[in-house]
This record gives structure tokens, C-alpha cells and sequence, in this order.
């Protein structure tokens, strides 16, 4: 479904990524492990067209993806939640979510399903859908932001670092929703965390992020035992 | 009594105006992050453009001015495309200088094109009408009342409708935007387009009050410049407000005090209320 053929961004003239190649299959839940300024949120944010790589071939089903900007590869069925959740924060709850559905707006009763689909999943954004973006906790912003990038109804979901800055409570709660759109959905999940406790407990396999490359790959049954994810992000 | 009725229907009618071209101009400000300098000077061009489907191509007056709101559209699009999106990613200082010279291209056009002097479009409503004692020409009234309908349709158009609220998506996050599938670069255009054909609509509604000419716009540009500092940079309830503020100091300042002295009162005005409220009258606290 993904797949990075040697892929490299430079930012600021600094290649914040290199020589990255992975593939992501259709179903699966894939994790991408990193510590801080490890190149997860570059990585990503080349994925999804706000960064062009400077090397490399990125396809999403067969297409290439390296030359069309972020708003054509949303409408490809791949949608980035993005680091820093960027929100509309003087937009409502429900107008968040329907920009998030801005690609297929004359689809108004597939945007109804998605709607009640996200809705379902966080409450509370039912529940204060009137409410202005910009006045929700950290943890509330999260559910938002996750809710409107499922509002474009997307085959491959990436996630940059979902639980970032979020108490344990809440942070499990989202695990448990990120969970639920992979097997239950069905849709594609490719998420980015340095909490690789919380990432390898729920997904299948990951890779590890070090410097801009991919230093190390497998289940995430193993990775949890591995010795050096241990001790670079699990405190052992 | 009666003065003091006429200088507040004045400030109203000079506010109406004012509050639709700060609107644009606001508009734009979400958009670019910068305010567009050149945005008086299209203000001014689009004046000259009904003046010439008037008394060249004999085109009646709303005719005339809707021809020239489009063509001021396609220019504001023109301008977004050379002016501004190419120094995008560039220090602000670079799209100011490119401003500058877009703005001066404007008035040496114009200039050059029907001369320096001030010209008139004639009235199409000159009749005097009477509202409670107070009486004013039709061509007023019908500033004020364009200038709302104007104001109301854009709310319309910015909280009801999808486009509309494309554009405050992107003012409020330019990456957000780009990542739920909105074409950042088309938003851009629409912006502009509007903010443009609003205030080819504005100089066109007061040209036949006032007369126009190529130095009109530096002005004027200025006055939406304070009134869109005076109401909150980006705010739209702001420039609203703060045109209509504008216009009735102006109009009170210049008829009990002096005419001569308007625009010291206009710009002494902000001052002030930036002493007071550095953020402007509906500034809003960083939130989210
Ligand atoms: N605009 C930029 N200019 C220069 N360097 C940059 C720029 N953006 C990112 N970098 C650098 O690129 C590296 C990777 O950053 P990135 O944000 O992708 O890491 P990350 O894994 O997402 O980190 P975090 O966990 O903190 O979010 C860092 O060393 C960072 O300093
Ligand atoms: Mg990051």
C-alpha cells in the first residue's frame, strides 16, 4: 500500500531523514520509533506531501507520490494527524471535523456515516461539537485531531505522536481508540511514537528511527524484548 | 440637533465604505499574514474602472460597477499570483518591497491613463431624500445600504458555506488546512479575488459622491490599514466595527471641530486606542 524506496529530506539543509525504504501492506498497524529529533515528524510530513524528499520514490497504491502536493494525496485516501495537532482553533468542534471531510464534500450521507462513525469513538466531540477547537484540553485537541483526519474516510492513517504531552489515563484511552480503527475499521495505521511501551503493545510490527535512518525493523513482540529499544525507550 | 444627525448619518455612510474595504483587507491579512499594501491602490483602480464602462463605454451605473468588481477580481488574482505567492517562503521585508512596487505600477497606470486630475462619475441618484428631519441624497443612502447588504452577504458567505470557511481555515492553520485537502494556493485566490471586488464595489458606490483620482488610494489604503490594526489584525467583526468607528470620528471630528483636521483625528483615534488596547478593539488572545 506504502511503500519508501530510499527516501531522504533535507530541512534547513540538515537531511533530517536518509536513505529511508519500508513498505506497509494493506491492514496493517505498523509503529515508528524514535526519540527526539529522530526524523519521525520529517518522515511523515514527507509522506504527505508538506515536504518534498530530495531523494527517493514514496508510492501509495502503485502511485507516486513525490511530486503532488498534500492536498491531492489526502484525496488519494491517506491522511496525516499531524505532530502539533494543527486544528482550526476558532472553528467549532463540528466545523474541525467537516473541513476534515473537506475532500469528499458532496458526499453528505458518507459524510453523515463518517460523523456518527467519529462520534462513536470520542463522545465528547459530540458532546461539545459547539464549542471553539482552541478552548479544548491537550487531550480533547488529540481526539479532535483524530477524528477529523478519519473525516476524510482515509485507507492509511499516520499518526505523529498521538500521546504526546498526555496524561497516562488519557493516553490509553487514545491507544485503545487507535487500536479500534485498525481492527475494527479495517484502515491502514502507520503511527509514530517515542512512548514505545504504548506503541508496541498495539501494533504488529515497527520499525526504529535513529538519526534520519531505519536502524532496526521487526514484530513488535520482539522489538518490545530487544535490547536496544529497551534501553533507548523503555527506561531498562 | 440636526448637525449632529447629519454628521452621524456622514460617519455612517464614510464607515460603510471604510468597513468594506478593511473587511478585504482583513481578509487578506488572514491569508498572507501581511497586510497587502497595494490593497488601497485596487480600491482606487476599481473607481477608475467604472468610470470608464460610464463615460466610455456608456455602460449604466450597476452594470458598470459589476464589470468592474469582476475585473478587479481577475486583477486581485493577478496580483496574489506575481505579488505576493512567489516571496511566500521569503522574509516579509521582500513581499513589502514587491507591494510597494505593485501599488506605485497602479497609480502611474491610472495616471498615465486619464491624468492626474480628480474625475466624477455622474449621479446616478441625485434626488434628495428625507429621513426624520434629515436629508440626504439617494446616492447616500444607497452607499450605506449596499455596504451592508455587502457585509451581510460576506458573513454569509464566510460562516455558511464551505469556500467561506476554507478561508478561516486556512488564516487559523495553513498546514492544518493543507492537510484535510484544501488547495492552500486556490483558497489564496479566492481571498484575494473578494477582497478586490469588494472594493472595486466600494469605489464605485462613493465615486459618484466624492470624485476619484490616482492619489485616492494611498489613502485610503492607509484609513483600512489603521481601521484593521484598530479592530484586531485578521479580525472580521474588527474591521467592521472599526470602519464605522472611523467613519464617525472623521465625520464628528471634521464638523464640529474641523474638516481640515479629519484624518488627525482618524489616525489620533488609533493611537489611542492602541495605548489602551494594544491588541485592538476585538484583538483575541493566541488560543489552541
Ligand atoms: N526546519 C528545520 N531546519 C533545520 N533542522 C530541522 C528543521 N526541522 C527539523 N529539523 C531537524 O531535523 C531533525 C528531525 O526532526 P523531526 O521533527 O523530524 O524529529 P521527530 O522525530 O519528529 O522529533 P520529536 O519526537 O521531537 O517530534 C531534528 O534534528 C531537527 O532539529
Ligand atoms: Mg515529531
Amino acid at each position: 500500500m506504502l511503500k519508501l524506496t530510499n527516501v531522504t529530506t533535507v530541512v534547513g539543509g540538515f537531511p533530517a531523514v536518509r536513505d529511508v525504504s519500508l513498505e506497509i501492506k494493506k491492514g496493517e498497524f505498523v509503529a515508528l520509533l524514535g526519540s527526539n529529533g529522530a526524523g519521525k515528524t520529517t518522515l511523515f510530513r514527507t509522506i504527505a506531501g508538506v515536504l518534498k524528499p530530495s531523494k527517493g520514490v514514496i508510492e501509495f497504491n502503485g502511485k507516486q507520490l513525490n511530486n503532488l502536493p498534500a492536498h491531492k494525496i489526502v484525496m488519494l485516501g491517506l491522511s496525516l494527524c499531524p505532530e502539533g495537532r494543527q486544528l482550526f482553533p476558532h472553528l467549532s468542534v463540528y466545523k474541525n471535523l467537516m473541513m476534515g471531510a473537506y475532500t469528499r464534500r458532496n458526499d453528505h450521507k458518507g459524510i453523515q456515516l463518517s460523523l456518527e462513525q467519529v462520534y462513536e469513538l470520542f463522545p465528547i466531540l459530540k458532546e461539545r461539537k459547539n464549542q471553539l477547537a482552541g478552548t479544548f484540553s491537550g487531550g480533547q485537541q488529540q481526539m479532535l485531531a483524530i477524528g477529523r483526519a478519519l473525516m476524510s474516510k482515509p485507507d492509511m492513517l499516520l499518526l505523529d505522536e498521538p500521546s504526546i504531552g498526555l496524561a497516562p489515563l488519557v493516553v490509553q484511552k487514545i491507544a485503545d481508540v487507535i487500536k479500534n480503527i485498525s481492527k475494527e475499521m479495517g484502515t491502514t495505521v502507520f503511527l509514530s511514537e517515542q512512548n514505545a511501551n504504548m506503541a508496541l503493545m498495539i501494533t504488529d510490527r515497527g520499525y526504529v528511527l535513529e538519526n534520519g535512518k531505519i536502524v532496526l525493523a521487526g514484530p513488535s513482540s520482539e522489538l518490545i524484548y530487544n535490547e536496544t529499544v529497551k534501553k533507548a525507550y523503555l527506561g531498562a | 440637533m440636526d448637525l449632529f444627525l447629519q454628521q452621524i448619518l456622514n460617519g455612517i455612510m464614510l464607515g460603510s465604505t471604510y468597513a468594506v474595504v478593511a473587511l478585504g483587507l482583513t481578509l487578506v491579512f488572514g491569508i498572507l499574514h501581511i497586510p497587502n499594501f497595494a490593497h488601497g491602490h485596487l480600491y482606487m483602480l476599481g473607481g477608475y474602472v467604472t468610470f470608464f464602462f460610464i463615460t466610455l463605454l456608456g455602460f449604466g451605473f450597476w452594470t458598470a460597477m459589476i464589470s468592474s468588481m469582476i475585473i478587479l477580481a481577475l486583477i486581485g488574482i493577478l496580483v496574489e499570483r506575481v505579488v505576493y505567492r512567489p516571496l511566500r517562503d521569503q522574509p516579509h521585508i521582500n513581499s513589502f518591497i514587491s507591494a510597494i512596487g505593485a501599488l506605485m505600477f497602479l497609480e502611474t497606470f491610472v495616471v498615465v491613463a486619464w491624468g492626474p486630475q480628480g474625475q466624477r462619475i455622474p449621479n446616478p441618484y441625485p434626488n434628495p431624500v428625507e429621513i426624520g428631519g434629515i436629508i440626504l441624497t439617494q446616492q447616500r443612502l444607497l452607499v450605506i445600504i449596499a455596504a451592508i447588504v455587502l457585509i451581510v452577504l460576506l458573513q454569509l458567505f464566510l460562516k455558511k458555506t464551505t469556500p467561506g470557511t476554507t478561508i478561516e481555515a486556512v488564516a487559523q492553520n495553513r498546514e492544518g488546512a493543507m492537510l484535510v485537502g484544501i488547495n492552500v494556493n486556490r483558497v489564496s485566490s479566492m481571498t484575494f479575488a473578494i477582497s478586490t471586488a469588494t472594493a472595486a464595489a466600494a469605489a464605485s458606490l462613493v465615486a459618484p459622491i466624492f470624485m476619484i483620482s490616482p492619489s485616492m488610494g494611498a489613502l485610503l489604503g492607509m484609513k483600512a490599514f489603521v481601521i484593521v490594526i484598530l479592530g484586531g489584525l485578521g479580525s472580521v467583526p474588527g474591521a467592521i466595527f472599526g470602519g464605522y468607528i472611523l467613519g464617525l470620528i472623521e465625520a464628528l471630528g471634521g464638523g464640529y471641530i474641523s474638516a481640515d483636521y479629519k484624518d488627525v483625528f482618524a489616525f489620533g483615534a488609533l493611537i489611542l486606542i492602541l495605548a489602551i488596547r494594544p491588541t485592538g478593539l476585538f484583538g483575541r488572545e493566541e488560543v489552541g
